[in-house]
């Protein structure tokens, strides 16, 4: 166990290694002159020398690998750099950012486990009936429409009287007041529901067949009993692996829903920094995703190794 | 020999086998309500692509200035948007736009996936390591925001989304095709191709892709489902292909500026998106069930 826990670990050093190279190389072609965001107004009236000493000193003048080297230097150092519009370190940027992020992919999370699972089970206990066929329908439906899509819907009819009920704000965060994240967290989670009513539906289904389930039925345990004790909890590994696989899918999903209901988390922040031409903040923001995704990663190999002995011992 | 016989009478009954397992196939496709809708929404989609020209009522492009976001109903079938031009007419050249780009933008992604699968699988040792390596390098890059910067690099052309969207999307299907590849290889019919001296491309091709290609049909299916609806989340924020023709996710972009008097300009255009997908993963789910050697026996 040990051994394949560090040659695990060991082999973060090269991923971490490729990423961090190939998000170097994006932003080294990145169209723009960076100047440009960091003077503002400032940078037609500025005389050339000045402008040129300024590039000397952010380093824009060293050659691609000089800069890389930095870069990959700044990324062991944990220094994320200092943004060129909001004049602020990217770490605080991202500190400020995230909480708000997670807020919303928590709700994400918790929409779609409590209608994904439960839409599941209930599939799997009326298997090949109308319920069964209908909310299978529904949860393909659930995977096919597109985010944004769906966000302007809810706003369509859940936000003015004019098409439908002024039920929810339009859009906001107003201190992440409940109200303000129904909406966001409703279109975020959907896509996940989807997924895991036919996961979870499917993983029901196998265990249903196992004799420790027929046993418990045969001597006269309740039906809720026999579903929650030996069936649900024995499903639940597959159930748990699609959540952890997913939580990049709600990382993706924030990005569109934050932009629709103007929710002040990374993923606006980085399609306003891609748009300003901000690159520390978005190449900080796009390193921090991947180190979160890396990890969860490499939690769910440790935690498969933990449940499965053969994956160990290979 | 008799052995020598056998194998003339197993080689005679294979063509035979093989037209019936094709015949299984279909039978149980075709038994699949959800996958016949499927495949009619995108025979659909497709003509409408394919003959815009001659079924589209009006031209996408030109405006009617005095027919401004007029609603459903009368010659405007779908309405019209700010500038009077009609929405069906509008829909119809969008589909060629998501359809291309889906299933381009797929087929490069099945083929990285194919190959590094096929690769890793079938060595194994370093070429393995190294490529599994890249592979999971490739899958920690935060999908779409790769994709917003690539755009915003190199331009929203045509093959500028079809190589990005198909850049990012292959790990998953290299991962399923290696899995595949393990199983396949330890097959007999593997060795006794080798012991036959048959070369690594034949064997590869001949032997292995034929038998570990049935998953990753499925999964290219739900990939050009996968692939549209990124390629309108790119148009949705601004990023899409800028020619004159209007694809589907832009006209949400703009339509949602006028939700409050025109609630069909943003409404249509995503019915579409969520009907072609919806048509792309039913077949997907029917080619699982059917390609499912399961359910055979």
């Amino acid at each position: 166990m040990t051994k394949y826990v560090i040659r695990r670990l060991l082999q973060v050093i090269p991923t971490l290694w490729g990423v961090f190279t190939i998000l170097f190389v994006i932003a080294y072609l990145m169209p723009g002159d960076p100047l440009r965001a960091v003077l503002g107004e400032q940078y037609h009236r500025l005389e050339p020398s000045v402008v040129e000493a300024a590039r000397d000193e952010l380093g824009l003048n060293d050659p691609f690998h000089v800069r890389y080297l930095d870069f990959l230097g700044q990324m062991l150092s944990f220094d994320l750099g200092y943004s060129f519009i909001l004049k602020q370190p990217v770490i605080d940027v991202i500190g400020y950012r995230l909480p708000r992020t997670i807020q919303l992919m928590s709700g994400g999370l918790l929409v779609g486990v409590l209608i994904g699972v439960t839409a599941g089970v209930l599939a799997a206990e009326r298997q090949n009936t109308w319920t069964d066929y209908g909310l299978m329908i529904v949860a393909l439906i659930g995977v096919s429409i597109p985010v944004f899509w769906q966000g302007l819907l809810a706003q369509l009819f859940l936000t003015q009287d004019k098409y439908g009920i002024a039920l929810f704000p339009v859009a906001g965060y107003e201190g992440g007041s409940i109200s303000h994240m129904i909406l966001p967290s409703l279109v975020l989670g959907t896509s996940l529901s989807a997924t895991l009513a036919r996961v979870t539906r499917s993983a029901m289904l196998e265990v249903r067949g196992q004799d420790y389930v027929r046993t418990a039925r045969a001597k006269g345990l309740p039906w809720y009993a026999t579903l929650m004790r030996h069936q649900f909890r024995n499903a639940l590994i597959p159930i748990i692996t699609v959540i952890a696989l997913d939580i990049s899918g709600l990382f993706t999903g924030s990005i569109v829903t934050e932009t629709i209901f103007s929710w002040p988390g990374l993923g606006r922040a980085v399609v306003v920094a891609i748009e300003r031409r901000d690159t520390p903040v978005f190449m900080g923001i796009l390193v921090f995703g991947a180190l979160v995704f890396i990890l969860i990663n490499l939690i769910t190999d440790l935690l498969y190794a933990v449940i499965n002995p053969r994956i160990r011992y290979e | 020999m008799s052995t020598g016989e056998s194998r003339v009478a197993t080689l005679q009954a294979l063509p035979e086998q093989r037209t019936s397992n094709r015949m299984r196939f279909w039978t149980s496709f075709r038994r699949s309500k959800t996958a016949m809708i499927g495949l009619i929404i995108v025979i659909l989609m497709s003509g409408g692509a394919l003959l815009a020209d001659s079924i589209a009522p009006f031209d996408p492009i030109e405006p009617h200035y005095s027919d401004r976001l007029v609603a459903p109903g009368g010659p405007y079938l779908l309405g019209t948007d700010e500038l009077g031009r009609d929405i069906f007419s509008r829909l119809l050249y969008g589909a060629r736009i998501s359809l291309v780009i889906g299933l381009i933008a797929q087929a490069v992604s099945v083929s990285i996936g194919i190959v590094m699968g096929l690769l890793s699988g079938w060595y194994g040792g370093w070429v393995d390591d190294v490529i599994s390596r890249f592979t999971e390098i490739v899958w920690a890059i935060p999908g779409l925001m790769f994709l917003i910067v690539v755009v915003t690099i190199f331009e929203p052309s045509a093959l500028t989304i079809f190589a990005a969207l198909g850049l990012i999307a292959w790990p998953g299907q290299a991962r399923l095709m290696r899995g595949q590849v393990l199983v396949v290889k330890e097959m007999e019919y593997v060795a006794a191709a080798q012991a036959m001296g048959a070369s690594t491309a034949r064997i590869m091709f001949q032997h292995i892709l034929p038998n570990a290609i049935a998953p990753m049909i499925v999964v290219a299916t739900l990939g050009v489902a996968g692939a549209i609806l990124t390629e309108s989340t790119l148009s949705f924020l601004g990023l899409g292909i800028k020619i004159p023709n209007p694809s589907w996710g832009t006209m949400i972009d703009i339509g949602r500026n006028y939700t409050t008097n025109a609630w069909w300009y943003a409404i249509f255009p995503g019915l579409a998106i969520m009907i072609t997908v919806l048509g792309f993963n039913f077949i997907g789910d029917g080619l699982r069930d059917a390609l499912d050697p399961t359910q055979y026996n």
